[in-house]
C-alpha cells in the first residue's frame, strides 16, 4: 500500500508530466521542466527561510505566504520562459530543446555557486505549511485538477486546435493564419508556470531544496513520463508521471532488480506503445460512456 | 488594362536559397477578379513565387505590394489577415485531424461564426465528397480528396486572393477536370486566383492570363488564348 508521501511524489510526477506535455502539444520539446521546478522551489525555500516576517518560525507556515510564493514563482518562471522563448521560438525545429538544456545548465551553475542560495548543499529546514502529507496531497491534487481541467478545455478550444496544427504541420498552420510563434510561446509559458508552481509545493514537502533537482537526469525522467504515457492526450503524461514515479518504489521488494525492471519499462514502453499508452485509439476501444469519450477526444 | 490599381503587385522579386537563385527579378500583377496561371516545369520557381508572396521565404531583392501596401515586412499569418490565402504544394492537410477540424483551421482568423458556418456548407457543396467524409481523419482520404480538402481549407479564410500550388498534381485526369471545373466556378463568382500549374493545358483552359517561368525568369506572358496558340509553349508543355 503506497503511503501518503509516495502519493505526493506521484502527483508531483503527474504535474511535471503535464508541464512537458504542454509545449509538446504545440510541437516543441522543452527539457526545462526540472529547471523551472527548481526555480519555483528556490522561490519558496528562500522566501520561507530568509524572510523572517513571513512566519517561517511558526509551527505551521501561513498559507497566505504560500500563495504569495506561488504567485511570485509563476511570475519569475514566466519571465524566464519569455527570455528563452522569444529568441528561439520564431525558428522552426529543435532550437527550444537546445536552448532549454542550456537554461538548465546555467541555472544549475548559478545556483550551485551562489552562497545566497546555499551553494551545493542548498537550503534546509524549509517550513511546513501542512502538518502531514495529507495537506500536500490536497494541494497538489487541486493543482493537478486545475491543470487537467485547463488541458481538457484546451483540447476542444480553437487555441488547442491551433497548437495541434502547429505540432502536425507548422507551415500549414501559418498558411491558415495561425501565429505559430505566439502559440508556441503560450504553451512554453504555461509549461514553465506549471513546473514552478509544482516546485513551490515540492520544496516545502521535501523540506530541503538544492540545484540537483534540475539535473539532466531529471529532464530525461520527466520526458519519459510523456514518452510512456503518450503525448496526444493530456491524460497520457498524467498517467506516465503517476506510474513511473510509483514504479521504483513499488518495486523495492525485488531489490536491485528494480532498476532493471524500471529500465525495461522505459525501454520497452515506446517499442510496445510507440504513441505512448494513452492514445485516441485506446479511448475508442475502452468501454467508456459515449459522452466521456467525446469529451476526452479532441 | 484596367485603370484600378492591381490587387497584388510583384516588382523585380528575387529569392535565393543559399547559392541558388530560385527567382530572378519577377514582375507580376494580379487584378481583382482575375485568374492568372503561373506555368513552368520542375524547379522553375513557381512555388517559390507563392512562398515569397505569403512570406514563407525571404526575398533577396524587389518589392511586393498588396493594394499599394508593402507585403515584405509582414509575417505569413499577417498576409492571411489581409486576404491572401496560400494553398501550399503537396496538400499539407492535418492527417490526424478530421475533415471538419481541418476546415475549421482554415477559418482560424475569423470570428463571424454564422459566416464560417455558411462557408463550411459552401465548401461541402463545392466538394460533396468532403461532406460525406466530414468526420473522417484527413489522413484516410484519397489523394484527390485531400487536394479538395486543402483547397476548401484555404477558401475557409474567405480570401481576396487565393494562391494555389499545383492542385492537379497526382490526380487522375477525370479528377483534374473536376478540380479545374470548381476553380472555374469560383472564378466566375468573382474569386481572384493565382494558379501555379505544370499542367499548362488544364490551367490555360480556365485562366484569363498566364506567365511561363523558366529558371526563375518569365520567358513568356500573355492572355490564355495567346498562350494556348503559342508554338513554343505547345512544344514544351502542351504535348505538341
Ligand atoms: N528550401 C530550398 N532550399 C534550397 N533550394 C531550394 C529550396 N526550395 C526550392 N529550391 C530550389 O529553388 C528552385 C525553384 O524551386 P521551386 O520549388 O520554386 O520550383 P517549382 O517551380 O515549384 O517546381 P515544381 O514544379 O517541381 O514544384 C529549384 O531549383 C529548387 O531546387
Ligand atoms: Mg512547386
Amino acid at each position: 500500500m503506497p503511503d501518503g508521501s509516495l502519493l505526493v511524489q506521484m502527483l508531483i510526477g503527474a504535474l511535471l508530466g503535464l508541464s512537458v506535455y504542454l509545449p509538446l502539444a504545440a510541437g516543441q520539446l522543452s527539457l526545462a521542466t526540472p529547471g523551472f521546478m527548481t526555480v519555483g522551489g528556490y522561490v519558496a525555500a528562500l522566501l520561507s527561510t530568509r524572510v523572517a516576517a513571513l512566519g517561517g518560525a511558526e509551527p505551521l507556515y501561513p498559507l497566505p505566504w504560500l500563495l504569495l510564493e506561488l504567485v511570485l514563482a509563476a511570475v519569475i518562471a514566466l519571465a524566464l520562459a519569455l527570455v528563452v522563448g522569444l529568441p528561439v521560438l520564431r525558428l522552426r525545429g529543435i532550437y527550444l530543446a537546445i536552448a532549454t538544456i542550456a537554461l538548465n545548465e546555467i541555472l544549475r551553475v548559478l545556483l550551485l555557486n551562489s552562497s545566497w542560495t546555499g551553494g551545493a548543499v542548498g537550503i534546509f529546514a524549509i517550513p511546513q505549511p501542512f502538518g502531514d502529507p495529507l495537506g500536500y496531497l490536497a494541494a497538489l491534487l487541486l493543482l493537478l485538477l486545475l491543470a487537467g481541467a485547463a488541458c481538457q478545455v484546451l483540447a476542444g478550444h480553437p487555441l488547442g486546435r491551433a497548437m495541434a496544427a502547429v505540432r502536425d504541420d507548422e507551415l500549414a498552420a501559418s498558411c491558415s493564419g495561425v501565429d505559430s510563434f505566439r502559440v508556441k510561446l503560450l504553451a512554453f509559458g504555461a509549461s514553465a508556470v506549471l513546473a514552478a508552481l509544482t516546485g513551490v509545493l515540492a520544496a516545502h514537502f521535501f523540506n530541503t531544496w538544492n540545484a540537483r533537482q534540475g539535473s539532466f537526469d531529471a529532464s530525461i525522467t520527466t520526458l519519459a513520463f510523456v514518452v510512456f504515457g503518450g503525448s496526444r492526450l493530456w491524460l497520457g503524461p498524467v498517467l506516465g508521471g503517476l506510474v513511473l514515479t510509483a514504479l521504483p518504489e513499488l518495486l523495492r521488494p525485488v531489490g536491485d532488480l528494480r532498476l532493471v525492471v524500471f529500465g525495461a519499462v522505459i525501454l520497452l514502453g515506446p517499442l510496445l506503445f510507440p504513441q505512448g499508452v494513452v492514445t485516441p485509439a485506446l479511448l475508442q476501444r475502452l468501454p467508456l460512456p459515449a459522452g466521456w469519450r467525446r469529451r476526452l477526444l479532441p | 488594362m484596367t485603370a484600378a490599381p492591381p490587387l497584388l503587385q510583384v516588382q523585380g522579386l528575387s529569392v535565393r536559397y543559399g547559392s541558388v537563385l530560385a527567382l530572378d527579378g519577377l514582375d507580376l500583377e494580379v487584378h481583382a477578379g482575375e485568374l492568372v496561371a503561373l506555368l513552368g516545369s520542375n524547379g522553375a520557381g513557381k512555388s517559390t513565387t507563392l512562398r515569397a508572396i505569403s512570406r514563407l521565404v525571404p526575398a533577396s531583392a524587389g518589392g511586393l505590394f498588396w493594394g499599394g501596401r508593402p507585403l515584405l515586412p509582414l509575417r505569413t499569418e499577417q498576409t492571411v489577415k489581409l486576404g491572401i490565402s496560400h494553398c501550399p504544394e503537396g496538400r499539407r492537410v492535418l492527417a490526424r485531424q478530421t475533415v471538419a477540424v481541418n476546415l475549421e483551421l482554415g477559418a482560424w482568423l475569423r470570428h463571424d461564426r454564422a459566416g464560417v458556418n455558411d462557408d463550411l456548407e459552401r465548401c461541402y457543396s463545392l466538394f460533396p465528397r468532403l461532406a460525406e467524409r466530414r468526420r473522417q481523419l484527413a489522413g484516410n482520404l484519397s489523394g484527390g480528396e485531400q487536394q479538395m480538402l486543402a483547397i476548401a481549407r484555404s477558401l475557409m479564410a474567405r480570401p481576396t486572393l487565393l494562391l494555389l500550388d499545383e492542385p492537379s498534381l497526382g490526380l487522375a485526369p477525370r479528377l483534374v477536370e473536376e478540380v479545374m471545373g470548381t476553380l472555374a466556378d469560383l472564378h466566375r463568382n468573382g474569386q481572384t486566383l493565382l494558379l501555379v500549374e505544370q499542367n499548362a493545358e488544364a490551367a490555360l483552359a480556365i485562366a484569363d492570363r498566364g506567365l511561363v517561368l523558366e529558371a526563375g525568369r518569365v520567358v513568356l506572358r500573355g492572355s490564355a488564348a495567346e498562350l494556348r496558340q503559342n508554338s513554343g509553349l505547345r512544344a514544351s508543355y502542351l504535348g505538341g
